[in-house]
């Protein structure tokens, strides 16, 4: 049975002992009490609240809470307890309150809820002041979206890889980067990283590692990556292990990706540049040289044929070296027929071009060379689809596949049907014309240096005036293309043409 | 020096001409052998070395030529070198005022003797065959 705990004055000394000692504690302690009809009150409170909210004897004597807080967050305070749920035990309320000196804090109250049998609700509890964690809360909320905003605003993505679980977040730009919806999950980094451009995938790799090995501070590294819609795109990616267990293992890797495409673009725009200019340079010395040794070799001939003139009298020496003289004129026209055509293709500096259909171009060569085709049973296959068109010059498109045409006839194997065949595609986004024949072909170690220089010929043919190579080089690279030659002795030569048709 | 044999590898055939005419004029007593191309000359050495022919004493070397120009040559001449019972003396004459040329001319002095402008002139042959 349970003792009657204690009388009614004891229990008045108690009170008093209770009241002395919860004004003693600094803690803000309070009792709310709502009466039935929603009234508010507030019986008690200690003198540490009464300091705190920085009460004077006048406030006190009339003191309502009301006074300190804050006009709206009283009234939700006020529906809050108006509204509590039955059998509530515990309230939790957060409010501002303005005080005199300390300005506008924040408060949270805690309390215990008792209800008595007329339905009056009693709170008891305590108020802390939540001002600076609150601020904090709301720094860090402005942060996170200052950092949202950034971003968003810029064209950055984040991701971030749990190492452990392997479970890894991309933020939306990384998604977008890659042409991704959110829907299109990425379940893992290894998914991710079959996206990777094969020709990358080993440096990405190894950066990754280094890091993980805590050989490099963070990891940086550039790579092609496989968008939804089928092509690459140049990321660059920067990450750093934010947490690592005791043995040193990654856990937790946070990163950023930035599309870098367009800075590749033009980074390879500027190599192609100065590779033109750098090739246009050389070109020109080289043009000084055949100038200086072409016409040399002419106006020598000349000296030393006039001086022969000079010292023999005889009539018969005079004729001989009257036609070697004509010789020697006509050579040095040609020569300089060849020199103003080589002059008129590298200092025209805009070049017309116009939308050219390819096979069509071709068939008007084939067409004009048809007597040298069928005379030697020449097989040609055009494998040029009949719709393909390049932006080229035409007067120098017609240059160029007589030029390649009449060589694989000239060329051709002496023991083999000749055959050619034209053949159309892509490599790297440049449109390709190659023109593969099955003759003498050309020994690439010995002559591949100066295959396309003037008054360069291979072979043992009379015919061979060794210009036309130069010439259409030439002709290709004014247009912005570039020509290539594969060819092994006695199995035939493959020119490719690169048009500087982007495609 | 007398040279007997002599070899003229130039793809110029008015100059083949020319060093006949001067050749004659100047009273030296040589009749060439003139090739079109380095690949023909080579291969002329290389029969007479086979045959045990005399080879040439003197050969004239044009740089520009087609199918084997003269640098060719001379790597192949390089090669075939110490089957010669005796030394054969090269002078390139050529067009070319190319600095490029002339230092690469340098990079064969163990088979070139001097390099020679054109146009050639009667005293420059004077001065080869010594007369």
């Amino acid at each position: 049975m349970l003792r009657k705990p204690y009388d009614e004055k004891a229990k008045d000394i108690s009170g008093v002992f209770f009241k002395k000692l919860v004004s003693k504690i600094p803690d803000l302690i309070f009792q709310l009490s709502l009466s039935p009809n929603g009234e508010l009150s507030s019986p008690f409170f200690n003198k540490a609240v009464i300091q705190y909210f920085e009460l004077s004897r006048n406030e006190l004597r009339n003191f309502d809470l009301s006074q300190r807080i804050i006009e709206d967050d009283f009234l939700e305070l006020l529906h809050s307890l108006q509204n509590l749920p039955d059998n509530t035990t515990v309230w939790c309320h957060e409010f501002r309150a303005f005080l005199p000196t300390k300005g506008l804090r924040w408060f949270k109250a805690a309390a215990n809820v008792e209800v008595d049998q007329f339905s009056y609700t009693s709170l008891f509890g305590r108020l802390s002041d939540i001002t600076e964690e609150k601020q904090r809360e709301i720094e860090l909320k402005i942060s996170e979206e200052r950092f949202q905003f950034a971003m968003e605003a810029s064209s950055n993505g984040v991701w971030d890889i749990d190492m452990v679980t392997d479970k890894v977040f991309y933020s939306a730009q990384s998604m977008k980067m890659l042409e991704l919806e959110a829907m299109d999950i990425v379940d893992g980094h290894a998914r991710w990283d079959d996206l990777i451009h094969p020709d990358d995938l080993a440096e990405y790799q190894n950066q990754f590692q280094l890091h993980l090995d805590n050989k490099i501070p963070f990891y940086e590294n550039a790579k092609r990556m496989l968008t939804k819609s089928g092509n690459y795109k140049w990321i660059l990616s920067r990450g750093k292990i934010i947490k690592r267990d005791e043995n040193g293992n990654a856990l937790r890797i946070i990163g950023t990706d930035i599309d870098i495409t367009h800075q590749k673009e033009e980074e390879k725009k500027l190599v192609q540049s100065l590779q033109i200019i750098g090739e246009q340079n050389s070109r020109l010395l080289n043009f000084a040289h055949i100038v200086s040794h072409n016409l040399n070799s002419h106006t020598g001939n000349f000296k030393m044929l006039l001086d022969l003139i000079d010292e023999e009298n005889d009539e018969q020496t005079t004729k001989e070296v009257l036609g070697y003289l004509r010789t020697s004129s006509n050579a040095l026209n040609q020569t300089i027929e060849h020199l103003k055509e080589l002059v008129d293709i590298n200092t025209q500096m805009v070049h017309k071009k116009e939308n050219l259909n390819l096979n069509m171009y071709l068939n008007k060569v084939l067409d004009i060379l048809n007597n040298d085709i069928s005379k030697n049973k020449v097989k040609i296959f055009n494998k040029i689809p009949k719709e393909c068109y390049i932006d080229f010059n035409p007067s120098y498109l017609e240059s160029i596949l007589l030029n390649f045409t009449t060589n694989a006839i000239k060329y051709s194997h002496p023991e083999r049907v000749p055959e050619i065949m034209y053949n159309h595609y892509l490599e790297n986004g440049k449109v390709v014309l190659e023109i593969q024949d099955n003759g003498l072909g050309i020994d690439l170690a010995r002559h591949g240096d100066k295959l396309f220089g003037m008054y360069k010929t291979f072979h043992k043919n009379e015919n061979a005036r060794g210009i036309g190579l130069f010439i259409t080089k030439n002709q290709i690279e004014s247009m912005g293309g570039s020509v290539t030659v594969d060819s092994k002795t006695n199995k035939g030569t493959t020119f490719k043409i690169y048009f500087n048709n982007e495609i | 020096m007398k040279f007997n044999d002599v070899f003229v590898v130039d793809d110029d055939k008015v100059f083949h001409f020319i060093i006949k005419k001067l050749l004659m004029n100047n009273g030296i007593d040589v009749n060439p052998a003139f090739f079109e191309n380095g690949l023909l000359a080579i291969e002329r050495l290389k029969k007479k070395l086979e045959n045990g022919e005399s080879t040439p004493d003197l050969i004239l070397l044009d740089i520009n030529m087609p199918i084997l120009d003269g640098w060719q040559f001379l790597e192949e001449f390089k090669r075939i070198k110490n089957k010669l019972e005796k030394d054969i003396i090269i002078y390139i004459v050529s067009s070319s005022d190319d600095k490029a040329d002339k230092s690469k001319a340098k990079t064969f002095e163990d088979e070139v003797k001097n390099y020679y402008l054109k146009p050639m002139t009667a005293e420059d042959l004077r001065t080869i065959f010594a007369v």
